[in-house]
């Protein structure tokens, strides 16, 4: 059976985090359910689950790439053109160095950016279900629940001290 | 350290959004004015193109002028952002919460500033075309296999600065993608449709969160080695020439480096303290932030003089006579020498004598004088660094030659400071100055000890 | 062992920890009177090396005496490397207290402890007053040299250069003991009705007026602050001095307005570093484990990581001036110091005075161990025990004679080779260092009681809706 999005809002943060438990205690699985606030809570506050990610591997490999292109932009227009200046070598390495240096942090911090967007599942157009009063401070409860589910989650969310439950109104699939 | 009474997310939204959506009576007019003054300027770099750089007060042997002072200058205001927002978010510091986003934008935009000066210092700008139809979009020049010469500082700069230039933007716009997210929920039409796009997709769930707090901490640790070697490389422009004595410096990388972080540091405060007073952030720019800023300041500005010390020291040193000339001009002919009185007076005893004095601090008209007056006194330092060194190049005292600007440098370099405040201006009307998830989390995590019969302020911390 | 509950959980865990403020006082004493074998052990073979280092030192005087500097090149470098640890090993006290961090309160007392070798090396630099040449010319004004030596004192104030360093140097040393007492005497003041001996002499000489009322912690505060302020100022003309007076003025032409902020750099790197090897084995072996938590060497690896960026960023920018700029006498210079005579010397200096600590602090993990900052810290001193053989063993032999007062250096001076005095006085000067901290440890407390225990009010462990996190005061 299709799953459908639910979404409770939430003024208080213990609220929300009241109906997390209650959906665990449910038996929603934990990556079915999702605090949406709009702004970052300490990590862990609302009983979450522990997210993993690898962006650590994004600037390496950035670095990596930039540091071979810096070498061969270097050496190679240095060897293209190789006119003496100042009695320095063709091949200088300390100026190679600095080019160079300039060239693995510019890819490093480039493939950070874009490992933070990819990490961060963005972009994200096709947007599941949303109401635009989280970013007035309401903390938003998102469940994904099988559909017969629907309505005794909308009851559980309310329990929990919900002001307000928002369902997909097209019907499945919308 | 915190002041203040909390706030409500609602409050934070309609306060800081109303530099975008509630724009004041005078935006455009305030816009219209600094534009015509950039559009004047333009005429005059036309005028200046037309006729050659005669019209300038350029010579043999000074043959940088205004135009590298204000390059050098700009590149230091640049230096505030990252500076600021990487330390201050490294080590976790409350107070920078309102003051990262002024800080990098103004990064963005000095740099832009900056790169423009030496396209109107070469006198021919239209060689920049080159640069796109040798290879389509690719700047690099190599018009009939003569490649740039690497091991030129005139190369590495550019390297630099387009690397800090282009991580710089990247960086904000990563970090406002929660702000473009608030604003989406809060505008119609067409302006929902860009911030929508903008925002990506942005929904606020945990994962997003950590990244985006993982990411400003990875992000200042990347781009603050990059700031470093910005300046550094700027200052290398200088450093590697032998023939300018003073300038063969070791210490001009690390000296340049704090000038541009004490320049730009005291330009962020100020632009804090005009923010407060044009939008009535008062609730999010606090004394405290500014008194934050001025005691930082303390510590740049003595780190910066003993930089100074050490340049001039280590000038003497040598106790050569070609440098021994420079100096002698630096200090002892006049005008010169009032100029360099004037220019320590002002970046470094002035100031630090008014942030010694915590009502000082506290007073923003005092504050915004301290913080010109060390933006003065830093423009003074790089021309006084330029324009001295080159005009003691030549070995023979009959080649010694000094340097008048014309009314044309004038108007170029003082319409680069109505650009910078008119790009501000315009931002502002766009994206919110201040972080707004960045105030609502300190709001969050703010909290009391208490001991005794007092309660201490105090923050949750994760690590 | 401290009553302590440790908090925190998975790779938080051993992080903060929240000492019992009331046993901590009797346990740390209790830790400071007792002379366990490994210590007595330590204290032996430490005081032996010391005695070797002064067999060296006759050794040396007796063969060569006091006129030539240039075989004392190795006694000026362990001299420089003993100076640059505990000079700059009090800022760490110094610094973060200036930036109220609560992390640094277990490290302050060790970081100012350190103002006991400070002493030594105020002993040691006697010698080296006799072995610095004068500013003049002895032989006056001659063809194809300078009358003066380029010195910082240039013309040369009344006294300069001899009375000056001196004054300089002691005046440091005054200034790091000073803030050490300051410092310590609320701690003292505690035991000093127990204390007996010379320590309770000690104590009471110096802690005898101290109650604790709010005038006196205002005014203990306020002094700390002021000293600190003092003291980072001094330090830095200290570095400039030595620097320039025992390394860059005896190569001749060696203009590098860098260099002292090299030193600077290079010394504070060495005294963090030692600090942070000093708490790890208190931490590891001397039973501290329940007032140290791993915060303060995430903290300070942080602190750590980027000195040792900066002291390769300076260090590069002293390079490329001089490779770029390739006068004769910069070139002398670079293949003197860095690239052929001393180049196996500068590579062991670039690897573990940057390489290595760098490659190990970048990851977050070894930051957030205790291990990690401290074989850091061992990697700095080892790279700062290079730089100062490279530096100062290269400058007291650069320049022969009266080379010395040539316009520059005109050739590529071979390196000097350590003889059997020198190696003693090396050993034996780290032993000394050792050995004079091991002995204060018996007189001090290890541990900033005062501090640790003003952080335990400052510093708690909160529920925050589902989670439990730090809570920090700031106390303003």
């Amino acid at each position: 059976m299709a799953k459908a999005p639910i979404l409770g809002l939430f003024e208080t943060a213990d609220n929300a985090a009241d109906a997390g438990d209650a959906l665990k205690a449910a038996g929603v699985p934990q990556t079915d359910y999702d605090f949406l606030t709009d702004t970052p809570y300490p990590e862990g506050a609302f009983g979450e689950r522990h997210e993993g990610h690898r962006l650590y591997i994004f600037p390496f490999v950035g670095a990596l790439i930039g540091l071979t292109v810096g070498v061969m932009l270097t050496s190679m227009t240095s060897m293209a053109y190789p006119l003496v200046q100042g009695g320095k070598p063709i091949m200088s390495l300390p100026p190679m160095a600095v080019v160079t240096y300039e060239s693995t942090m510019l890819t490093a911090i480039i493939f950070t950016i874009i490992g933070i967007i990819f990490e961060s599942r963005l972009p994200a157009f096709k947007q599941g279900l949303y109401d635009t009063r989280i970013t007035e401070g309401y903390i938003g409860v998102l469940a994904n629940v099988e559909e017969d589910q629907l309505t005794s989650t909308q009851t559980l969310l309310t329990q929990a001290g919900a002001i307000d439950v928002v369902r997909n109104s097209g019907g499945p699939g919308a | 350290m915190q002041e203040g009474t909390p706030l409500q997310s609602r409050q934070i939204n309609r306060e800081l959004l109303v530099s975008i959506l509630n724009s004041p009576k005078w935006f455009w007019m305030a816009v219209g004015i600094l534009g015509l003054i950039v559009l004047f300027a333009m005429g005059t770099a036309g005028l200046m193109i037309n006729k050659g750089m005669g019209v300038t007060g350029l010579n043999r042997p000074v043959m940088w002028g205004f135009f590298i002072t204000n390059f050098v200058f700009w590149i230091g205001i640049s230096h505030a952002g990252v500076m600021l927002s990487a330390i201050l978010r490294l080590s976790k510091a409350e107070w920078r919460r309102p003051a990262t986003r002024a800080a990098e934008i103004l990064t963005v935009f000095s740099l832009m500033t900056a790169m423009m000066m030496p396209l109107i210092h070469t006198g021919r700008p239209w060689r920049l075309v080159y640069w796109i139809y040798t290879v389509p979009f690719v700047p690099y020049d190599y018009a009939r296999g003569i490649w740039p010469n690497v091991r030129s500082p005139l190369v590495w700069d550019p390297s630099a600065v387009y690397t800090y230039l282009t991580s710089s933007i990247l960086f904000v716009i990563i970090a406002l993608i929660p702000d473009f997210a608030v604003l989406r929920d809060r505008t119609t039409g067409i302006s929902n449709k860009i911030y929508g796009m903008l925002a990506m997709g942005w929904q606020g769930n945990p994962r997003q969160w950590k990244l985006q707090i993982i990411a400003g901490v990875l992000l200042s640790a990347l781009i603050l080695p990059v700031f470093v070697s910005v300046h550094s490389i700027v200052s290398w422009d200088f450093g590697m020439a032998v023939s300018v004595k003073s300038w063969h410096s070791t210490i001009f990388a690390p000296y340049f480096v704090v000038g541009a972080v004490h320049s730009g540091v005291s330009a962020v405060a100020f632009v804090l303290i005009i923010l407060r007073y044009i939008y009535g952030w008062q609730n999010y720019i606090r004394h405290e932030h500014i008194d934050a800023l001025a005691r930082l300041l303390i510590v740049v500005a003595t780190g910066w003089f003993y930089f100074l010390v050490m340049e001039i020291v280590f000038g003497f040193y040598g106790r050569e006579a070609d440098e021994i000339a420079v100096r002698n001009l630096q200090f002892m002919i006049t005008p010169w020498n009032i100029w360099m009185m004037i220019f320590v007076g002002v970046t470094y005893f002035l100031p630090v004598a008014i942030w010694l004095s915590r009502s000082a601090r506290r007073n923003l008209w005092i504050m915004s004088l301290a913080c010109i007056s060390v933006n003065v006194g830093m423009w003074l330092e790089r021309f006084l660094i330029i324009v001295p060194g080159l005009a003691r190049k030549q070995l023979l005292t009959f080649d010694w030659y000094t340097y008048t600007p014309s009314a044309v440098e004038w108007i170029i370099v003082g319409a680069t400071f109505a650009m910078v405040s008119m790009l501000m201006l315009v931002i502002a009307r766009v994206v919110p100055l201040i972080p707004l998830y960045d105030i609502k989390e300190g709001e969050i995590l703010r909290t009391e000890i208490k001991i005794g019969r007092v309660s201490v302020p105090a923050t949750f911390r994760e690590d | 062992m401290a009553a302590t509950e440790p908090k925190g959980h998975g790779h938080h865990a051993g992080m903060w920890v929240f000492p019992d403020a009331s046993a901590m006082s009797q346990d740390v004493s209790a830790k400071t009177l007792s002379m366990p074998k490994p210590f007595t052990l330590a204290l032996m073979v430490t005081g032996a090396l010391f005695i070797l280092g002064i067999v060296g030192f006759i050794g040396r005087a007796a063969t060569d005496g006091f006129d030539e500097m240039a075989p004392w090149g190795y006694y000026m470098a362990i001299f420089s490397w003993i100076f640059m640890i505990s000079s700059a090993a009090p800022l760490a006290a110094v610094a973060f207290r200036f930036t109220k961090s609560h992390w640094r309160r277990p490290l302050s007392r060790v970081a100012e402890l350190f103002a006991v070798v400070g002493i030594l090396n105020l002993l040691m630099f006697i010698p080296m007053m006799f072995l610095l040449p004068g500013l003049g010319n002895p032989g006056g004004v001659v063809e194809g040299q300078l009358e003066l030596r380029r010195t910082i004192w240039f013309e040369g104030p009344i006294g300069a250069p001899h009375a000056w360093d001196v004054l300089a140097v002691a005046s440091l040393a005054v200034t790091s003991m000073v803030i050490l007492l300051l410092s310590a005497m609320p701690d003292m003041a505690e035991s000093r009705g127990t204390a007996t001996g010379f320590r309770g002499w000690v104590y009471n000489r110096i802690a005898g007026g101290w109650y604790g009322t709010k005038r006196q912690w205002n005014a203990q505060k306020a002094g700390l602050a002021l000293l600190g302020a003092f003291y980072f100022m001094m330090i830095i003309f200290v570095h400039f001095v030595i620097s320039s007076e025992y390394a860059q003025s005896l190569i001749p032409g060696w203009k590098d307005s860098i260099f002292p902020v090299i030193y600077s750099v290079t010394s504070i790197q060495m005294g963090l570093g030692t600090c942070l090897i000093v708490l790890f084995i208190m931490r590891r072996w001397g039973g501290y484990e329940g007032y140290v938590g791993k915060s303060t060497f995430w903290s300070a690896s942080k602190v750590m990581l980027g000195v040792t960026l900066l002291w390769a960023y300076h260090l590069f920018a002293f390079f490329i001036t001089f490779w770029y700029g390739r006068l004769e006498v910069e070139q002398n210079i670079i293949k003197y110091l860095i690239v052929e005579s001393y180049g196996i010397i500068f590579l062991l200096n670039l690897v573990f005075s940057f390489i290595a600590p760098f490659v190990l602090l970048i990851w977050n993990p070894v930051r957030r161990s205790a291990w990690g900052p401290a074989l850091a810290g061992l990697f700095a001193i080892f790279g700062g025990l290079m730089f100062s053989i490279r530096i100062f063993v290269g400058s007291a032999n650069a320049a022969k004679g009266d080379e010395i007062y040539a316009f520059f250096l005109e050739h590529v001076p071979a390196p000097a080779y350590p003889d059997v005095w020198d190696v003693f006085m090396v050993i034996g000067g780290i032993g000394a260092a050792a050995f004079v901290y091991l002995a204060s440890t018996k007189l001090f407390p290890l541990l900033s009681l005062w501090e640790v225990k003003e952080g335990t009010l400052y510093q708690k462990w909160r529920k925050f809706i589902r989670g439990e996190y730090l809570v920090l005061g700031k106390p303003e």
